[in-house]
């Protein structure tokens, strides 16, 4: 018997990871499910791949609970909503023994309003076993939709899951599914990685979900999340965001607190690297074609 | 040493042979491998005869041969709050 931290295989640390977090909610009576990694249905991943953490969607009035109870068991806040990803749907906790956990107030692409998207998934939930905990996840049809959505932003890193979950489904299943699409106002972001995006040419989120899904600069992506936003002043908050350092990411990737002096040079830095992305993007346009061989 | 059950707090995961063990939401997550994995095992199942004995016969050992390290590990479990005596 050891309690080696190394020597705990990470689909071990993960399924513990779920179980541990079902239990700090349940005690303090908050809702959450359980989405991606482990917390997928075999039917829909039968490879088994768990993913690198562990991801809940919480009820957005519950969101403040989870995080002190988080807290008071041992986790610490790694990232924020603020920093944590462009789209701003999750915050990270990491705990010593269990690894990093996800918490998403709401699940990007879905634009129907976080409460009522979490209360129409809650609706449909069930219990699966992980680690011998009863963990709350979305019915099979909600979980293909959130493994869709998900791929609509790896950049054809996470094909697969379109494949099984949405490709080789029967027509009952896509029937369940579309209509949960639907009823999630999920079209746009479903259809860049279910394919169809182009019907949405004229839909204010199609620009942001092609370079999500297809890949592209850090500029061009916040140029379309500029223009995706739902108002004009939704759009200058994102405009003046662009160009702020993110201390969450720039103090992982020095491993310790930034100085003021590391965001002074981070915040000229990065126009820089936006400047440099577009004169190569121009260049690509307009420059010498290159042989493809 | 009679029968004993996880506690209500422990979680075990069995991958690929082996057993982890860990108390949530605390942990740490303990790795049962090999003689200690069995030891659990035998310590949890519903039976009356002593935990030595029984890995002792699984085993072909001695049970006066093992009884001390044997003992020693379940009390160990016990001590973490992971194994609690099987009540009746």
């Amino acid at each position: 018997m050891n309690e080696s931290q190394v020597s705990v295989p990470l689909q071990v640390r993960l399924r513990f990871g779920h179980a541990a977090v079902q239990r700090v909610a349940a005690s303090a009576g908050i809702d959450l499910l359980h989405i991606k990694g482990a917390a997928v249905d075999p039917e829909l991943r039968p490879e088994g791949y768990l993913g690198s953490d562990v991801d809940v969607l919480v009820r957005p009035d519950h969101v403040d609970a989870i995080d002190a109870a988080l807290r008071e068991q041992g986790w610490e806040l790694y990232s924020t909503f603020q920093h944590g990803s462009p789209f701003g749907h999750a915050q990270t906790y990491l705990h010593p023994a269990w690894g990093y956990v996800d918490i998403h107030r709401r699940f990007p692409g879905i634009r129907l309003r976080p409460d009522q998207a979490f209360e129409l998934l809650w609706s449909g939930r069930h219990a699966f076993d992980i680690a011998g905990v009863a963990c709350q996840v979305p019915s099979r049809p909600a979980q293909a939709v959130i493994l869709v959505l998900n791929a609509a932003r790896s950049a054809k890193g996470a094909r697969a899951d379109v494949i099984t979950v949405w490709e080789r489904a029967d027509p009952d299943r896509r029937a369940e599914i579309d209509g949960l699409v639907e009823r999630l106002h999920a079209e746009v972001a479903f259809a860049a990685a279910a394919g169809g995006l182009d019907r949405f040419r004229t839909d204010r989120e199609y620009r942001l979900w092609k370079v999500v899904s297809e890949g592209g600069s850090r500029s061009a992506e916040w140029w379309a999340r500029i223009r995706s936003a739902p108002t004009t002043w939704a759009g200058v908050r994102i405009a003046l965001r662009a160009p702020l350092v993110n201390v969450d990411h720039l103090a992982h990737r020095l491993g310790r607190k930034p100085t003021p002096f590391d965001i002074a040079v981070e915040f000229v830095r990065r126009p820089l690297v936006a400047v440099f992305e577009g004169i190569r993007s121009a260049w690509r346009r307009v420059g010498p074609r290159r042989v493809v061989r | 040493m009679g029968g004993y059950r996880p506690a209500d707090a422990t979680s075990v995961v069995e991958h690929e042979d082996v057993l982890y063990a860990a108390t949530l939401p605390s942990g740490p997550i303990l790795v049962l491998d090999g003689i200690s994995g069995l030891i659990w095992e035998v310590a949890c199942e519903d039976s009356d005869a002593p935990v030595v004995d029984r890995v002792a016969e699984l085993t072909g050992a001695d049970p006066g041969d093992i009884r001390s390290e044997v003992e020693r590990f379940v009390g160990d479990l016990v001590d973490r709050g992971l194994l609690v005596p099987r009540a009746g």
